[in-house]
């Protein structure tokens, strides 16, 4: 099986898991619109423009409920050894990696689409002239966090704090790819033309691209007895 | 003192006595010698506290991803032990930081606390600094503890110049109220000198404070094997 193949293998897996069980897009889904609920009464739209604080809203609701979900990633084979019996297959521990991160993009990315079209009926949003470009930055930086939330999930579910442990480890990590995502996403809402985001998008998928990197050098230690 | 300088060298205690004096000393040229300057007046004098503080806490950085990378590469306990000692030092230095700089801005800018960039990249290093130390307590196993640290160590060295950057740019949207440059080309000597004298006094506390640590540590160690044969 090549090196692709078995990165399919493993992502396809976990997609295919969480179709049949749909555990943990549920509690995602009803978090980042119970989210989005809360929002409404906690933020008064006589005094501020949703439309101004959209894009801080969409990347925290991103962020808060997509850790819910990449959190567990690890506990899908936490039964039976499962993920021992994983870790002895043929596979290159970095294909591991790579295959989580797929199906964690997956389901982030679904919960995304799932976020933009709730909060765009709940605060009457208006996504620009420029929605592709705005589903781009989002993908991206979707990309980006779930890089970074499967190596720090795999090391928080080797501890006694589990999941709680990891906004410690990962929000500082995030924050560059924060500044860069909302930014961009700020302006594309704003209706701004192409060229002031171009940057923007362009340091958000270097960000991405050395965290995907990163994590696949580290993930082999993390793994391994 | 002595007990311990027969189990882990005189190297540490050394350095830490000679940190310890070199600190007193340049306290005294920043209380007693250097000049006021004269548009910040005497809250200036913290300066000469914060900015080598600040050095050791990114230098100890430095040391705790180098050292993270070879342990995590040859698996060598002593390089996990610089790491871990180094990263205490590292963490308690930032501290200080966070808490001199505050000081000085809320008067300087008029206020404690402002988005400055610089500002930012030492609070979220005191952050990772946290990661690293409740990742390593809260492991599984010792050993977990030891590589999933590393791991932490090396991900925070390879993101602080990415925040680094992030955040000056970031503040270029958010100007802060007063732009100053304390040590300016015009700087007297007596300033450029308490602050070099206060590079040094820090980093050899620190080193020798470090060391001083991995000594601790191998000790524990040894204790550790020792209660696990008997």
């Amino acid at each position: 099986m090549s090196y692709f193949g078995q990165v399919w293998a493993i992502a396809w897996k976990d997609v295919l898991i969480e179709m049949r069980t749909r555990q943990r897009i549920v509690v995602m889904g009803a978090f980042a619109v119970l989210t989005g609920f809360l929002f409404n009464f906690s933020v008064d739209p006589g005094v501020v423009r949703m439309q101004d604080i959209a894009a801080g809203l969409i990347w925290m609701t991103l962020v808060f409920s997509g850790l819910l979900g990449v959190g567990r990633t690890f506990q899908i084979e936490s039964e039976d050894g499962a993920f021992q019996g994983l870790l002895l297959t043929p596979v290159p521990r970095d294909a591991i990696y790579l295959g989580k991160v797929i199906a964690n993009f997956v389901l982030v990315w679904i919960l995304v689409l799932l976020i933009l079209g709730v909060f765009g009926l709940f605060f009457h949003l208006d996504y620009g002239n420029q929605p592709l470009l705005l589903l781009l930055t989002l993908a991206i930086g979707t990309l980006g966090f779930v890089s970074l939330a499967t190596i720090f999930g795999a090391v928080a579910a080797e501890t006694r704090l589990a999941e709680t442990l990891l906004p410690v480890l990962l929000f500082p990590l995030l924050t560059p790819m924060i500044i860069f995502g909302v930014s961009a996403t700020n302006r594309l809402l704003a209706g701004r033309p192409i060229t002031e985001v171009a940057g923007h998008i362009r340091i958000l998928g270097a960000f991405a691209l050395i965290a995907l990197a990163a994590g696949s050098l580290l993930f082999r230690t993390v793994v391994e007895d | 003192m002595s007990d311990i300088a027969k189990r882990t060298g005189i190297a540490g205690p050394a350095l830490a006595l000679l940190g310890i004096a070199l600190v007193i000393f340049q306290l005294s040229l920043v209380f007693f010698w250097v000049p006021t300057e004269a548009v910040q007046g005497v809250i200036q004098r913290i300066f000469y506290l914060h900015v080598p503080s600040a050095w050791v806490a990114f230098f100890a950085f430095g040391i705790v991803a180098l050292s993270s990378v070879v342990y995590l590469w040859l698996g060598d306990e002593r390089a996990d032990r610089a790491a871990q000692a180094a990263a205490e030092g590292g963490m308690v230095f930032t501290t200080v930081v966070l808490i001199s700089g505050p000081l000085w801005g809320k008067i300087a800018w008029g206020t404690y606390w402002t988005w400055e960039a610089r500002l930012t990249l030492t609070l979220l290093l005191w952050f990772i600094y946290l990661g690293y130390f409740m990742v390593r307590g809260a492991a599984s196993s010792p050993e977990k503890g030891k590589k999933f640290s590393a791991v932490v160590g090396i991900l925070g060295a390879v993101n602080i110049p990415l925040i680094h950057m992030s955040v000056y740019w970031f503040r270029s949207l958010h100007p802060s109220p007063v732009i100053l440059k304390p040590d300016g080309p015009t700087a007297p000597p007596e300033m450029v000198q308490t602050l070099l004298l206060g590079f040094l006094s820090y980093t050899v506390l620190f080193l020798g404070l470090m060391i001083l640590r991995i000594g601790v540590l191998r000790v524990e160690q040894r204790i550790r094997l020792r209660e696990a044969n008997a």
